[in-house]
């Protein structure tokens, strides 16, 4: 299957960073969620950020998106720095994910995807067309398409967000704890297609993740956050045989109780 | 509204106070207009003296019964308090107004206590009243604040009394004759006085002003129906306190209609104006009212819901919109209907006003919190979309919204239907013109002829409103709703 590319990535793109974090800082109140960060993350990798809740691993992805603005630093998406006035055109540039999927209540499944194509004047055939090949690409059953949110399961609704995300056929894919509300064995089987889906799609795509195992899974390299700093950044096996520090010992350690281990 | 008056084909219009004498008066005026061949409409009962003397300057009316000591007491700046007919005419021409002479009565206002009380406390004169500091006094709301009423009443006589409360005049009779008050505010010519067996107190020292019965009318009328003006002055001189006392005892005591009353005064034949059929009375008020409703909710809606999106928009913005609807909302709905005269005469359009304003609070609040309490993650999933602003409210943010917005729709409504009844107050017809000829007439049977519509309409407008909610919500939230 070959999917068809509309895409808006320049060719400079593939040398650059696909997204670049310069010096940023975040507050919210009292607390710091970023703490003068720096990340570079290379286009066509996977990437996961793990750490525990409060960590700033979501600000991140948030900061990507302009849904947030540094307090101080820079962001950059395919090397254009992220301004209020493009923030709109770089978005659609990049397909969001977050747990339980974020779905529209009062439109369909199909009217979840159509709603960014509508506005960019894609007519019915195109959009039909994509979303026949994207109900391919993550095995979701047509007649599902006609349902609304609540009819659907929960793994059913993960696979329309991602399809949601990757309508306009984005550079980039952000997912927020994606199998974070599914029962193990949906997990288990989306973790399956997802890795599937990012090998067939060849995209950046950053992953927000408490869980390592999950993480170590998807992605060749892991950043582990706290308190708004990058702790420790690397593959699996780093992580694991050489920890940067006791919290990423016990970080490391606690997740491996898990009874599910990583192949 | 300040419309010119324009060429005879426009019916004069002939206005009446909140009282049954008045009515009769325009129900008199109106069959005298009928005898010369003038079309004439009688806006029953419009409110009290301001609202008519206001709606006479302005032209919303062009006639209205008036008596000449509410005209130097109470409407002329500067005129001696026993001012006679011409001088008045004289004051008045300016004005633009004219008057007729006396109609042949003096309808002044008394002091009145049962026979039976008044004998046994030995009181026969006001200034007898001042040896009984604890009889409670219930005076009619606009006797309670004219210059020629309570505070001037109570200075001439020096009278003690501490408990006087204000009272509509047709309960006032009924609050005596059931000793709930001591004494009330009379007119002398009121039919009550014999029926309740009342002593009127004599004004020994003289307070009160003559009250002689006229006609005001717009000088513009001498031009466009000059054959009706004359009709009103031939009326001068022929209605004695005898005659007018028992043309209000027909009314008030025997239940005849006061256009009846009036034909027959003057010889004629009642036309069916006066008192159309249940049925077809019942379609015309619901006609009134339901437009009343109707128009000031639409216009409403329209504000409101962009008023209610800037507000969750803008927080600061959003905190002063729902802080002044909300005062609006404070302000008592027969002060806001008076409030709206200056700025629309009477009749429907500041009935509608006064009901816009009432509309605005539940609807943009509802706006207001149906937008601001969609979760964070959807109204977030929608930004990332990359979706402009007013896509994502228009696509997303209103539609989450939608139950919200119409459940404030509907309280408005629900709210509008029942507020409406007061609009018949300032001349815009509806449920309430029945409601207070009711307590004016002391007729339950009336009271009800309103009452029951209006109760109706709310359920109806309730069930209706709960329906287009259900029309309108995207099936995907009822489905939300329902799991």
């Amino acid at each position: 299957m070959t999917l068809t590319r509309v895409a808006l990535q320049d060719s400079e793109s593939a040398t650059t960073s696909a997204f670049a974090i310069r010096q940023v800082s975040k507050r919210y109140g009292s607390v710091m969620a970023v703490d003068n960060l720096s990340l570079d993350f290379e286009a066509g990798t996977t990437t996961a950020l793990i750490g525990s809740s409060g960590s700033g691993k979501s600000t991140v992805l948030r900061l990507l998106l302009g849904l947030e603005w540094p307090d101080r630093g820079t962001v950059s998406i395919g090397g254009h720095p992220l301004e209020p006035g493009q923030v709109l055109q770089l978005r659609r540039r990049v397909g969001y994910v977050i747990q339980e999927g974020g779905l529209f209540p009062h439109l369909t499944a199909q009217g979840n995807l159509a709603l960014l194509p509508h506005y960019l004047g894609w007519d019915a055939a195109r959009i039909g067309q994509r979303t026949k090949e994207l109900a391919e690409l993550t095995h979701l059953p047509l007649a599902a398409l006609e349902r609304y949110p609540a009819e659907l399961s929960g793994g059913q609704r993960q696979r329309v967000a991602l399809m949601r995300g990757l309508m306009a056929d984005p550079d980039a894919l952000l997912l927020d704890e994606p199998l974070g509300a599914l029962d193990p064995i949906v997990r288990y089987e989306l973790q399956d297609e997802l890795k599937r889906i990012f090998a067939e799609l060849n995209k950046t795509v950053i992953l927000v993740t408490h869980d390592l195992p999950e993480a170590a899974w998807f992605a060749e390299r892991l950043v582990l956050m706290r308190k708004g700093a990058v702790i420790q950044d690397g593959c699996f096996e780093d992580l694991r045989d050489h920890p940067a520090d006791a919290f990423v010992a016990r970080f490391v350690a606690a997740q491996r109780q898990l009874p599910r281990v990583p192949r | 509204m300040l419309l010119p008056m324009a060429g005879h084909a426009d019916p004069v219009r002939i206005g009446s106070k909140q009282f049954t004498e008045s009515v009769i008066l325009g129900e008199l005026a109106r069959a005298s207009a009928r005898q010369v061949g003038i079309d004439a409409v009688h806006k029953r009962q419009l409110g009290g003296t301001r609202i008519l003397w206001r709606a006479l300057l302005q032209g919303d009316i062009d006639v209205y019964p008036e008596y000449t000591g509410t005209l130097t007491h109470e409407l002329l700046k500067n005129v001696p308090a026993n001012a006679d007919i011409p001088t008045l005419r004289a004051r008045l021409k300016p004005l633009g107004i004219g008057i007729t002479d006396s109609l042949g009565f003096n309808n002044t206002y008394a002091i009145g206590m049962r026979a039976d009380e008044a004998k046994r406390l030995g009181i026969a004169r006001i200034s007898d009243l001042r040896r009984h500091s604890g009889l409670r006094f219930g005076f009619s709301n606009e006797f309670m604040d004219r210059n020629d009423g309570w505070p001037g009443l109570r200075r001439r006589y020096d009278l003690p009394q501490k408990d006087v409360r204000g009272m509509d005049h047709a309960l006032a009779y009924r609050a005596l004759a059931s000793g709930a008050v001591d004494a009330i505010d009379l007119y002398s010519t009121d039919a009550e006085i014999p029926y309740y067996h009342l002593r009127t107190l004599d004004d020994d020292l003289h307070y009160f002003p003559r009250y002689e019965a006229v006609y005001l009318y717009r000088l513009q009328l001498e031009q466009s129906a000059p054959r009706f003006v004359a009709a009103l002055n031939r009326l001068a001189g022929r209605i004695d306190e005898q005659a007018m006392r028992g043309m209000n005892a027909r009314v008030k005591l025997q239940g005849v209609e006061e256009g009846v009353v009036a034909a027959d005064f003057l010889g004629l034949r009642a036309d069916a104006d006066g008192h159309p059929e249940l049925w077809s009375r019942l379609l015309q008020r619901t006609l009134e009212h339901t437009k009343l409703v109707l128009i000031s909710l639409g216009l409403a809606v329209l504000l409101a819901i962009p008023l209610g999106v800037l507000a969750a928009r803008l927080r600061r913005f959003g905190q002063i919109v729902i802080g002044l609807t909300g005062i609006l909302q404070t302000v008592p709905s027969l002060a806001m209907f008076v409030f709206m005269i200056p700025l629309f005469g009477i009749g429907a359009w500041p009935a509608i006003a006064a009901l816009f304003l009432y509309s605005l609070l539940p609807i943009v609040r509802n706006t207001h919190a149906g937008l601001v309490g969609i979760a964070p993650e959807l109204s977030e999933s929608a930004a990332a979309l990359g979706l402009p602003p007013g896509v994502r409210l228009r696509r997303v943010e209103l539609p989450l919204a939608t139950r919200s917005i119409l459940a404030g729709i509907k309280t408005a409504a629900v709210i509008n239907v029942g507020t409406a009844t007061l609009a018949a107050l300032i001349g815009a017809g509806g449920y309430g013109q029945p409601i207070l000829t009711g307590i004016r007439l002391d007729d339950i049977g009336l009271i009800l002829e309103g009452a029951v519509p209006a109760a109706l309409l709310a359920l109806i407008v309730q069930g209706m409103f709960e329906g287009i909610e259900r029309w309108l919500t995207p099936r995907g939230l009822r489905l939300v709703a329902r799991q």
